[in-house]
């Protein structure tokens, strides 16, 4: 999904009330979430503060092995991973019994009723209901049989009777045919179905309280998770507690070559989770997140921009961090940030020799330097790194950056020293960080004589443009939804173009083959050698300037156990273990 | 009295109207496609026009505005676009953080400026006076967002005096987070309200009763204490009055900045994410807020000085 | 009518000599001619021409004899850059006053002169605008208008019009009456002929001092809509943003840029504020004194 640079960028951390007196139970893991969270219902939840909390709260019937990599899916509510038909349409999912809802008024006893096979297709369809403003329409969208008529119907609106009715009628590809099976039918092959399915969207939720909350939902949230919801300041901070009847886990027994050593597997086969209460407090400015990380009241988050000189060097963490105990985490963002060209634009769409010159005048050693501190890959292609199919060694040749080769390229677009050009409109969102990005943009082209006004907005004035094809050029970055570099590459197909990911409005007939045969054939080489082709064909018509790929540098206090984080494991709360008597120590120090 | 009351209060139902109808003007009518902006990502035109009936844009405008002033009157401002979340609901939320911040700094700022400025007064044109005013033109002369920024960097960043930001809804939590923010309130208002209660002393001391109570024999002190502070009051309460509505709204700056989740900082979000239900909802509020504290400050004013009331 | 006429340049010459005689009017003066040249300086390309020379090796360099007041994140010279922010604020301060006070005189004359339905019709504009919160008025407009330097003269001058046209009005209250309106009424003078020719003059000292706090007022609110994100474009050199990039380097102990700006804005508004005292007493020396 698409993000403001900024707002995801690693950093993260957070306030806590450190109040005078011992607390009662510091079994507490503190998280600052980055931005204001707005609400907690999975239907919604594609913002990033949501997702640090709502997979705690609810599940899916897949999750993310915790410590393996490359990332690895494995059953979470379900009892196995599906069994899929020769044909690789059909998937039946047996789902585990016994699994309860949290306790709730909402149930009639106040007990948490048992999960049916039927939840999850109610839950679905919640996603898939066009009445609900939810993003998550898109992981189902024309790739479940039936459900697009379905949501048709639906969407056609009517009486509350009728709608109601719509809603009720079966799809034909969601089917339960007893209380732990469900049977999907595909309405095209669909690889990917297992890792929709680990995605927030898909969690379950009981019915009896969307009915009961209504839209209220999203306050009141009740899953299946090993945290339950307890309560929810508003601009403050969200407290869950342990849920006495979460099913049960326990910590991963085998991880990654490394994992050992780094003390990963130290509470291997303990049960989890470790932690009785997760506090998320809301801080959306970095520095107040940063103070509060270095007064231990928060326990893990990233580093500011501005702070990085004086928390690392050389890739390493300052020995006065380390000396109170402080870790460092590295790993990499699925994503990648760019330069978009509006190819619907009569002006920069028609003049490739333009783009050309456009991206060999863009100095990204010095960005990846200014804005990212060098934790940054520079970006060739769409392709995100530690996904399959990602090449190290690939080299887009108009991402050299040649002062002099950009002005050739700049002479043959018609424009010999930019004259004639007009100035091209720069679309940036966000931040003062956003701004600076965009001044050196404008900075950069302006050597080779091209001029750039900065279109500044706010996000969803941003993306009004972007969905109306007014944004001449702009800059984003997409984020992968699940670790494939089908979803990276969807951001260029031309069936997907805006108001979808395609923003660029890119439409070559050459990648949307290429595009349309990787998405009928398993992952595997084969696969792989096709997202190269459509990786070529994007470096042929230059409709982007990628920049970088991220690198996130999670700074965690000496008590924090067994941190792994990672961008599609969003549920790693539970694995996370609070060392106390260590915490008391540290503490002193800081 | 009353009948000068109930015609201010009728006086009223114009300026609400005008209100109603600068908003609706400028949000409904010339501020771009709403639907648009609220559909976010994805949002196909068929999307877009159902968005658009069920924001209810499909209507005429007069219905528009009909539903706007529905919405007022029964306090339901529907959901905010970004969140979601009902701008009642936010706004009743709001109204506690803002005030802890807000009232604190107002009391605090009039126990100072007051009598200072009555000193000041009775100093006029000495060194003391002269070098005050000039301070306090100079603190004017600092930008807002500067004195923010200083106050958290060095108060409680260097100095570590205060946290950085942050907020505890417990009461004893309240005062750690909320004590800077309130200081730099304080500190916002101070050139200004010193300059303009001490052009208000002066003015007292001008006038005729003055005279008279030195002809009289009485103190200097007692002159200032008993007559000009008193006549003094007037005009400063009932300017003071006027702050009260920016009290509720807080401040827009200083909650963004502090992370105090107030209603300056629903609007500083709101303003980020271009939720104009949210936007409009606190224009209605502070306007009428605003309007209502005017009926109070002029009420006040014509309980001490009844000839106002012929007017 | 002569007479008045008279009194009237008495008065003007009276003020520019009371003006004169006070030192601290005069050092104002003084502080807002020197920034009207450099502006101009810095417009023209005389001074300052390297404000927006990148130099990506010199970033955030601190205050140093070649960079007085350091160097910024591209390693432009900040003195420059708040040199060059100056004729920023320059085109809002007085874009944005002249057209307040354009508008509050208009309408103030308006209503102070016809009175009746015309009064209440102003009178009911002005205190409905009035209510609003001012800062969420102006972000309303940036909405509609969408950012730049157009939409801050603009927004700035639609919404802070309102104590010019009390102080007008009310004026134009007074003057309706006086003998010499009374006057040119019988030499057969027009309403417009009266309002602007006759009336207006005479209210003019008004017109000055609030166009001079008009001025402050625009600079200070261009800071904090910056701050907003409805500043000037990107690129553009402007204390507001240079205040506002300061959040972030602050904590990189990255000081000059704020200061620098702070200090530019300071000695500025300072003595525009201290200039219009002077200029209030000057022109109304019943004050004088007090």
């Amino acid at each position: 999904m698409f993000k403001n640079i900024f707002v995801i960028l690693a950093t993260s951390l957070a306030l806590a009330a450190c109040t005078k007196k011992a607390p009662e139970n510091d079994n507490t893991i503190n998280y600052g979430l980055r931005t204001n969270l707005k609400a907690l219902d999975p239907e919604q939840g594609s913002e990033t503060s949501a997702n640090e909390i709502i997979p705690n709260i609810f599940e899916t019937l897949f999750e993310y092995h915790y410590l393996k990599r490359p990332v690895v899916l494995q059953p979470l509510l379900a009892e196995a991973m599906p069994t899929v038909s020769k044909d690789g349409r059909t998937y039946t999912i047996k789902i585990k019994k016994g699994i309860r809802f949290q306790d709730s008024e909402v149930f009639p006893d106040g007990k948490g009723r048992e999960v049916k096979a039927q939840d999850f297709i109610y839950s679905w369809k919640r996603i898939a209901d066009p009445r609900n403003k939810g993003e998550g329409w898109w992981i189902f969208d024309g790739k479940i049989e039936g459900i697009n008529d379905w949501n048709a119907k639906l969407a056609k609106g009517g009486k509350p009777e009728e709608v109601n009715e719509a809603f009720n009628a079966p799809i034909s590809g969601l089917q339960a045919p007893d209380d732990y099976t469900i049977v999907i039918k595909l309405a095209k092959p669909f690889y990917q179905l297992n890792n929709v399915l680990a995605m927030p969207f898909a969690s379950v939720v009981p019915k009896e309280a969307v009915d009961k909350y209504g839209e209220e939902f999203m306050n009141h949230p009740v899953g299946t998770g090993p945290y339950k919801f307890e309560s929810w300041i508003r601009g403050n901070k969200v407290t869950l507690v342990r849920n006495p009847n979460w099913h049960g886990g326990t910590y991963p027994n085998e991880g990654a070559p490394g994992d050992q050593e780094a003390g990963l597997l130290a509470d291997a086969g303990k049960p989890l989770p470790f932690a009785d209460k997760l506090v998320f407090h809301e801080i959306p400015e970095a520095q107040p997140r940063w103070l509060n990380l270095m007064k231990g009241a928060l326990d893990f988050g990233g580093i500011p921009k501005d702070n990085f000189d004086n928390t690392i060097t050389d890739g390493k963490l300052k020995p006065e961090m380390v000396s109170k105990g402080m870790k460092l985490w590295t790993f990499p963002s699925l994503e990648v940030v760019y330069i978009g060209f509006n190819m619907a634009d009569p002006l920069l769409g028609k003049n490739l020799e333009l783009r050309r010159a456009l991206s060999l005048a863009y100095d990204g050693q010095t960005a990846r330097k200014k804005f990212y501190n060098d934790r940054a890959t520079i970006a060739m292609s769409p392709l995100s790194p530690d996904i399959d199919g990602y090449d190290a060694k690939f080299v887009n040749p108009w991402k050299e950056f040649n002062v002099e080769k950009a002005k050739e390229h700049l002479k043959k677009a018609g424009y010999p020293e930019g004259k004639g050009l007009p100035a091209i409109e720069y679309n940036i969102s966000g931040s003062s960080t956003d701004r600076q990005m965009g001044e050196y943009v404008q900075q950069q082209f302006q050597k080779i004589g091209v001029q750039v006004n900065i279109i500044s907005s706010s996000w969803p004035q941003f993306i009004e443009r972007l969905n109306q094809k007014k944004a001449q050029m702009f800059g984003i970055a997409w984020v992968a939804d699940y670790p494939d570099q089908g979803n990276m590459l969807q951001t260029l197909y031309s069936k997907s173009a805006a108001p979808g990911p395609n923003n660029s409005n890119y439409n070559s007939k050459e990648f949307d083959a290429l595009f349309e045969q990787s998405e009928k054939i398993p992952p595997g080489p084969a696969r792989i050698a096709l997202f190269h082709k459509m990786r070529d064909q994007f470096v042929k018509d230059v409709p982007w300037i990628p920049t970088v790929h991220r690198l996130n540098d999670i700074i965690y206090q000496g008590w924090i156990n067994n941190l792994k984080r990672h961008d599609i494991i969003r549920n790693s709360y539970k694995y996370i273990r609070v060392d106390q008597a260590k915490k008391a120590e540290l503490k002193a120090k800081l | 009295m009353w009948r000068y009351v109930a015609r201010r209060m009728l006086y009223m139902i114009p300026i609400l109207f005008g209100i109603t109808l600068v908003t609706f003007l400028l949000f409904n009518v010339a501020g771009g496609d709403p639907a648009a902006q609220a559909a976010g990502r994805y949002a196909t035109p068929e999307r877009l026009a159902q968005i658009r009936e069920q924001m209810g844009l499909d209507k005429p405008l007069l219905e528009q505005y009909l539903h706007m002033v529905k919405q007022l009157a029964t306090f339901d401002f529907g959901r905010s676009w970004s969140s979601r979340q009902e701008i009642s609901g936010l706004i009743w939320a709001g109204i506690g953080p803002s005030l802890s911040v807000t009232f604190p700094a107002f009391v605090l700022s009039l126990l100072i400026t007051i009598p200072f400025s009555l000193l000041l007064a009775a100093k006029r044109n000495t060194a003391i006076d002269k070098g005050t005013m000039v301070t306090c033109l100079g603190l004017i002369s600092i930008s807002s967002v500067v004195y923010v920024l200083a106050g958290q960097y060095f108060l409680a960043y260097k100095l570590g005096w205060f946290p950085v930001s942050g907020w505890d809804p417990s009461w004893d939590g309240r005062w750690q987070y909320a004590t800077l923010p309130i200081l730099i309130m304080v500190s916002l208002s101070l050139g200004a309200d010193i300059l303009f209660f001490r052009t208000v002393f002066v003015e007292e001391m001008f006038q005729d009763y003055v005279r008279t109570a030195r002809s009289k024999g009485l103190s200097n002190a007692k002159i200032l204490l008993k007559h000009v502070l008193k006549n003094g009051m007037v005009p400063i309460i009932t300017a003071v009055v006027l702050q009260i509505p920016f009290l509720i709204t807080g401040s827009l700056l200083i909650e963004s900045f502090f992370g105090i989740p107030g209603l300056g900082g629903l609007i500083y979000q709101a303003i980020q994410e271009a939720d104009f239900p949210v936007i409009k909802a606190m224009v209605l509020i502070g306007a009428i807020s605003y309007m209502v504290f005017q009926l109070i400050s002029d009420v006040l004013y014509a309980l001490v000085d009844p000839k106002i009331r012929l007017s | 009518m002569v007479s008045i006429a008279n009194k009237g340049r008495s008065l003007w010459a009276d003020a520019v000599l009371r003006l004169r005689r006070d030192p601290l009017a005069m050092v104002c003066f003084t502080i807002i001619a020197l920034y009207l040249l450099m502006s101009l300086l810095c417009a023209t390309g005389v001074i300052f021409t390297d404000y927006n020379v990148t130099d990506n090796a010199q970033a955030y360099q601190p205050p140093s004899a070649e960079h007085w007041m350091g160097t910024d994140l591209f390693g432009r010279d900040v003195m420059a850059r708040a040199a060059h922010g100056t004729i920023t604020s320059l085109i809002v301060g007085f874009f944005g006053a002249a057209l307040a006070v354009a508008i509050g005189t208009i309408l103030g004359a308006l209503a102070g002169y016809f009175g009746g339905k015309i009064d209440d019709l102003i009178v009911w504009l002005y205190t409905t605008v009035d209510t609003i919160p001012y800062i969420l008025l102006v972000v309303a407009f940036s909405f509609v208008m969408g950012p730049g330097l157009n939409t801050l003269c603009l927004a700035i001058g639609l919404t802070s019009w309102i104590r010019f046209c009390r102080v007008i009005r009310s004026e134009f209250m007074k003057h309706r009456e006086r003998e010499y309106v009374q006057g040119a009424t019988a030499l057969g003078a027009g309403h417009l002929r009266r309002i602007f020719i006759h009336i207006l003059p005479n209210t003019f000292h008004l017109v000055l001092i609030n166009f001079s706090l008009g001025f402050v007022t625009a600079i200070k609110s261009e800071v904090i809509l910056s701050y907003l994100g409805m500043g000037v474009a990107p690129g553009t050199p402007s204390w507001g943003m240079m205040i506002s990039d300061a959040k972030l380097e602050l904590f990189r102990e990255v000081w000059w840029g704020l200061a620098a700006a702070t200090l530019f804005m300071f000695f500025l508004v300072l003595a525009f504020t201290l200039f219009n005292d002077a200029l209030r007493d000057a022109l109304d020396p019943k004050l004088k004194n007090r």
